[in-house]
């Protein structure tokens, strides 16, 4: 690139020549697109995930600080870290969102470039340096940004995102130090670097890519109609427990097993959405627990119609049960196999109210309405369900496209729409 | 700008964008060929035991319909009802409810009274709070061929209504009128033999078959009919 002005160091002479490039500072500058281009495989593997479930499924995740390696179906922090609404912004306009990973994958890349075209050149300037050091300083910021909100807000960490944080620290640190070790200039400096062309070059990446993600984007019509209506949606027999969580305007029934773990995480990506607030929540029981569903051969959940009929037996409080039975739901479940009597006791210890309720005939009997409620209204056999007014939220609508589902129905609570994935 | 400079530019932004719209064209693909995730998921029903068989069904139907229950009220039907429409002995009668042993459980009563003494209500309010999956609701009452059998006809009568009128005081269910079917056979038709003495009874100790007799069978009915 030798139309670029010669670096001098100047002793304000302006005698010196010119410092060229020399083979340390290539290797840092090279060193800062290795860095990134291990940070835009850690963000395209967690792009290429996230992308993945756009088709409505369940996939596996990598969950690994090998790229590519530790493929996972189940439970893991990545998939957490994923599902929170912190993985991808513009969810209530689009189904899943725009991930963040995707404008990681775009600044890596552009990092790449600028650092590979800055190490190819004969000669550089600080002014030069500084701006890779205020680019790879994105990335870095932004880490810290999503590393705290995974620790503090989601509580969990996800291995693929560890890794772009580190690429993103070691990148700009490669970055400083080619930056450092350039000597400083005082001298004739007759134009400077053109931070505006390198600024929009970086723009330019990120936009292509949000665009492109944008008009690619899979689309289905299933998640604004739903996947079915209630058909008798009354209550006659006071079976709906009422949900403190949302009590705004549009009803909403959530069809729910208080030992069962993916109505927890459900119970939490709907609290975060922000939209619980506009739907007025009940809670329809359904225990998917042998001992008093006849649905279920074997007890998916041991000890759920032991909470379940404790909820029905304090409403008011009913809120509170479900929340200690969710933060309690694996020894809740491996106790009542053992023993369900002795939850049914605990349940009375616990909450005072309940005792003498839990495990009387009437109540019994109301778990039994529930569970009859669901039969009624023809409800596939399994949890969590939302209803918002009468329409199903489709089970695949109920993860990383719950906001845009959700917005779009109380949208238009009344009516099926044939629209598009995208708003 | 020379072109190594754009080439570097242009290339290193195509791959990435290149990868995106391959998975997104991917995901695009797998969603309009996915079938409804709740297809293979079943639906929530009403049970349906192995006892069901079509000829068990065939006639709870006839019954069941005799009786009121299908359109859904709870009128009682008599002997002369049950044999009438449902054509059955009253071996064949018994012989209905011999699969439900482990669901069925018998009130029994003093003799000469319809009351329904405390024993007999709590079981009764079990049996009724283990409805399950199931749709309907038998009491089948008896009384033993001690006195004339018009009273006894009317004592059996007096005991099947016992047993509704309580559950209807205890659990206050507007479905109860739906679900449950009463039968009073007095002493003329299906007598119970003393094996029924093993099966749940409200009262302990010495069972014979007039005691058996001074009864009101319930059970749930575990067909889909």
């Amino acid at each position: 690139m030798s139309e670029y002005p010669i670096i001098y160091e100047d002793d304000r002479s302006g005698s010196k020549p010119p410092v060229r490039a020399d083979n340390p500072i290539k290797g840092l500058l090279f060193g800062v697109a290795g860095a990134s281009g291990l940070g835009a495989i850690f963000a395209g593997l967690s792009t290429s995930d996230f992308v993945n479930h756009l088709d409505r499924q369940v996939h596996q995740i990598h969950c690994s600080f090998i790229p590519g390696a530790g493929a996972e179906l189940g439970e893991s922090g990545c998939r957490t870290v994923m599902m929170s609404p912190y993985s991808s912004l513009f969810r209530e306009s689009m189904w899943g969102g725009l991930p963040i990973s995707l404008w990681a994958l775009a600044v890596f890349a552009y990092l790449i470039f600028r650092s590979t075209e800055f190490a190819l050149r004969p000669s550089l300037r600080r002014k030069e340096t500084l701006f890779l050091v205020a680019a790879t300083g994105l990335p870095l910021m932004m880490s810290l940004i999503y590393g705290t909100l995974a620790a503090v807000k989601v509580g969990a960490m996800c291995k693929l995102c560890v890794g772009v944080y580190l690429a993103s620290m070691t990148s700009f640190g490669l970055a400083l130090a080619a930056h450092l070790k350039l000597p400083e200039e005082h001298g004739y400096d007759p134009s400077g670097p053109p931070y505006a062309r390198w600024f929009g070059e970086g723009v330019l990446y990120v936009a292509v890519m949000t665009v492109l993600y944008m008009v690619a984007v899979p689309t289905s019509d299933k998640s604004l109609k739903g996947c079915g209506t209630l058909a008798k949606k009354d209550d006659p027999h006071g079976i709906m427990v009422p949900l403190s969580s949302g009590k705004g305007g549009t009803p909403a029934v959530a069809v729910l097993d208080p030992l069962c773990p993916a109505c927890k995480a459900f119970e939490d990506r709907l609290d975060t959405s922000g939209l619980v607030g506009k739907l007025s929540l009940n809670a329809v029981l359904f225990p998917l627990d042998a001992s008093c569903n006849w649905m279920v051969k074997e007890s998916l959940h041991p000890g759920a119609c032991a909470v379940s009929e404790a909820m029905l037996c304090d409403k008011d409080g009913a809120d509170q049960i479900l929340a200690w039975a969710f933060e309690h739901q694996e020894e809740l479940r491996g106790e009542a196999a053992k023993d369900e009597a002795k939850l049914r006791r605990r349940l009375g210890e616990v909450f005072p109210k309940v005792k003498g309720c839990v495990g009387s005939a009437a109540i019994k009997n109301k778990v039994n309405k529930s569970l009859r409620w669901a039969v009624a209204n023809a409800l596939p056999v399994l949890t969590p369900q939302l209803f918002v007014g009468d329409r199903r939220v489709c089970d695949e609508d109920t993860d990383l496209g719950l906001e845009y589902t959700l917005a779009a129905m109380l949208a238009d609570p009344g009516k099926s729409t044939g629209k598009g994935g995208k708003k | 700008m020379n072109g190594r400079y754009v080439g570097l530019l242009v290339g290193l932004l195509i791959l990435p964008a290149i990868l995106v719209t391959v998975w997104l064209r991917n995901a695009q693909a797998r969603l309009d060929n996915a079938e409804q995730a709740a297809s293979g998921v079943a639906i929530a029903s009403a049970s349906e035991d192995a006892y069901c068989s079509p000829q068990l069904k065939q006639i709870l139907r006839r019954v069941a319909g005799a009786c009121g229950l299908l359109e859904g009220g709870a009128r009682g039907c008599k002997p002369t009802d049950a044999k009438n429409v449902a054509a059955l002995s009253g071996d064949d009668f018994n012989a209905l409810f011999k699969p439900l042993n482990h669901r069925a459980s018998i009130i029994q009563f003093d003799a000469d009274t319809g009351a329904l003494d405390e024993p007999g209500q709590q079981l009764v309010e079990k049996a009724w709070s283990d409805q399950r999956g199931a749709s309907f609701f038998f009491v089948v009452s008896r009384a033993s061929p001690d006195g004339n059998a018009e009273r006894n006809q009317e004592l059996s009568q007096e005991r099947a209504q016992a047993v509704l009128q309580h559950l209807e005081t205890r659990f206050q269910d507007p479905d109860i009128r739906k679900e449950v079917g009463l039968l009073w056979l007095g002493e003329e038709f299906a007598q119970l033999t003393d094996e029924f003495c093993a099966w749940t009874r409200s009262r302990g100790g010495e069972c014979t078959a007039k005691d058996i007799n001074r009864s009101a069978f319930v059970a749930w009915i575990d067909c889909a009919i």
